[in-house]
């Protein structure tokens, strides 16, 4: 390993132990906002994976945060005593069946038929979950049980930030191992060309619906610790604007690039807080960078900082 | 009561069919899909709205100079956003749009508040009845006008010089660059044109929902429209919207009344998993 790798896990190691120990002295409003950065994260990553390296426009993911918060909720209220782990990875496992389900369709379609596909899936899931009121309470919403290990039970913020942060750092740290390896190396091959990956052995097929697959994955577990957190869900949360705003996020951030997801979900959360009331005005600055970061700087804040670093260092 | 229904489809369907037709325009020439043209209509609706409510012109003078600023609006936008980003993937200009549709939301919010306001229609609000049905004028108009619009584009199309380059460049960017067709001047003509037929599109609208700035989700019904008659054929366009309008006003006589809210988005579902080209559109092969 060379050396700046070592530190570079030094670094990793260091930044995760004082995360962990940052609860200890900030307010219940930080430690949450903390928590939903780390949720958005995970959505970032999920949306990443199948937008950032695959190429796939994705403008539905509300709907998979959505089934993600919904199955985890109605689980956890009928079997009270299952681990909220287990729960979590259930509810990732039904949104990434649905994600497969809804990939092989898709595979039919190219460029933006996809976009257009992924927006109407994510309609029509808000729409079911509206209207399937006896499961799932319908307009009026759902009421959230609290996430429990055994005896074990995560009632308070601060106890949730040990459940959620865990989690997304295994996720992240997932995710980075597969994109390095042959799996990510075909989702680069299929966006950059899909004829050029299918003529060198790419199967086209298997790796558009298992990005799709892992995608609604990462964004059902996300959904399920949004749940828990949020504690009371209602079906317009997930609107399509809320699918926009992840796909800002990313594009803010830098599309294909863990680090980008990141960076993408701790400036979409700071926007919500520093812009709280003023809806319209954080909209305009969400479709303005939109713009002006796909004509100036397609790769993000991550493709920036990686430019600078080259021309100063 | 059939008939009747039908026949308010037509006219829903004849506002999706220009939505369907501003989109298939900017398709044509420049591969290009816009996430912003509802949002273009509704902008252009707006200006109108100004200049008769606000500035105190009449109707049919507010009309021209809309349909005067919508081809500068075309222009400027072009210029400003999808110019600098012509020769980038089709992805980015996709954000893009996106981008555009979501400024111009709020923009617009920030100018005349998100609130519902009447709005006249340049047709006259009366009924006639034929047989059993009554047929509402501004209805009736709003077809026609649509078909009329159809007929102009057609023939500009096939019998000017801009057309003729505009197809061209819709064939190949780079054969039709060599053949000295000025390829620039083409994305801006399209662009002008395709922000008139949202002006076009956002008037007719308004009477009929009312205007807010909440009218541009119409590109919905607009995508769904032109998905179902063959995305990028400019028949299919009207056929798709009219279709999609009938759907529309039919479905709730026979499933529960929810249903509405959900048709755009089954029919575009339900067409790219049975039929992904459309009801008049050809199959596209990948180029290399």
């Amino acid at each position: 390993m060379q050396p700046s790798g070592k530190w570079k896990i030094w670094g990793w190691t260091g930044a995760l132990v004082v995360l962990l120990i940052l609860p200890l002295f900030l307010g219940k409003y930080s430690i949450f906002l903390l928590s939903l950065l780390a949720i958005y994260a995970l959505v970032s990553l999920g949306l990443n994976l199948l937008m950032g390296y695959t190429g796939q426009i994705a403008a539905g993911h509300a709907g998979f945060l959505a089934i993600g918060a919904y199955v985890t909720a109605i689980f956890t209220a009928n079997f009270e005593w299952v681990p909220c782990p287990l729960t979590l990875l259930l509810a990732g496992t039904v949104s990434g069946m649905i994600g497969f389900l809804l990939g092989i369709p898709i595979l039919r379609l190219k460029g933006f038929y996809i976009a257009m596909a992924t927006l109407a899936f994510g309609v029509v899931v808000s729409e079911i979950i509206l209207q399937w009121s006896s499961v799932t309470g319908g307009d009026d919403g759902f009421s959230v049980p609290t996430a429990r290990i055994g005896g074990f039970v995560f009632d308070s913020d601060f106890k949730l930030f040990y459940l959620i942060i865990p989690v997304t750092v295994i996720m992240t740290l997932l995710a980075r191992n597969l994109v390095n390896g042959y799996i990510g190396r075909a989702f680069i091959a299929l966006r950059e060309s899909e004829i050029a990956a299918q003529t060198i052995g790419v199967d086209l097929a298997k790796y558009k619906t298992i990005a799709f697959a892992i995608s609604a994955f990462y964004t059902g577990v996300a959904g399920g610790l949004f749940a828990y957190l949020i504690t009371y869900l209602s079906p317009d949360a997930f609107t399509i604007e809320l699918s926009v705003d992840f796909i800002a996020m990313i594009v803010i951030g830098g599309l294909g690039s863990i680090m980008g997801s990141i960076i993408g979900a701790v400036i979409l959360t700071g926007m919500q807080q520093v812009l709280a009331g003023l809806q319209d005005l954080q909209i305009l600055i969400f479709g303005l960078a939109l713009i002006i970061f796909m004509i100036f700087m397609p790769r993000g804040i991550v493709g920036m900082l990686s430019d600078l670093k080259e021309k100063f260092i | 009561m059939l008939l009747q229904v039908i026949f308010s489809g037509l006219a829903t369907g004849s506002i999706y069919a220009l939505v369907a037709l501003g989109l298939a325009l900017i398709y044509n020439t420049t591969e290009h899909v816009n996430f912003a043209q509802g949002e273009m209509s509704m902008v252009c609706a707006f200006v109108g709205f100004t200049f008769f409510n606000m500035l105190g012109l009449s109707l049919p003078m507010a009309i021209v100079l809309t349909l005067l600023i919508s081809v500068l609006l075309g222009l400027i936008t072009e210029r400003l956003v999808i110019r600098p980003a012509m020769r980038a993937p089709h992805f980015n200009i996709f954000i893009i749009t996106l981008g555009v549709s979501i400024v111009m939301k709020s923009l617009s919010g920030f100018i005349w508040s998100h609130n519902d306001y009447p709005y006249p229609s340049i047709f006259p609000d009366k009924t006639i009845t034929i047989g059993s049905a009554t047929i509402d004028l501004i209805g009736l108009g709003n077809i026609g006008a649509t078909l009329l619009l159809m007929v102009i584009l057609y023939l500009f199309f096939m019998c000017t010089r801009y057309g003729t380059a505009m197809r061209a460049v819709s064939e190949s960017q780079n054969a039709a660059l060599l053949m000295g067709v000025n390829v620039k001047q083409s994305f801006a003509v399209t662009w002008a044109i395709s922000f008139l037929v949202a002006a076009v599109a956002g008037i007719l609208m308004a009477p009929v929902v009312f205007l807010s700035t909440h009218m541009g989700i119409v590109v919905i019904n607009g995508f769904a429209a032109a998905i179902l008659g063959g995305w990028g054929s400019i028949p299919g366009a009207i056929i798709g919207g009219m279709l999609l309008g009938v759907i529309d006003n039919v479905a709730p006589l026979y499933l529960p009344s929810q249903i509405k809210n959900v048709v755009p988005f089954a029919v575009i579902f339900i067409v790219l998993v049975i039929r992904p080209k459309g009801i008049m559109g050809v199959e596209r092969f990948a180029k290399v």
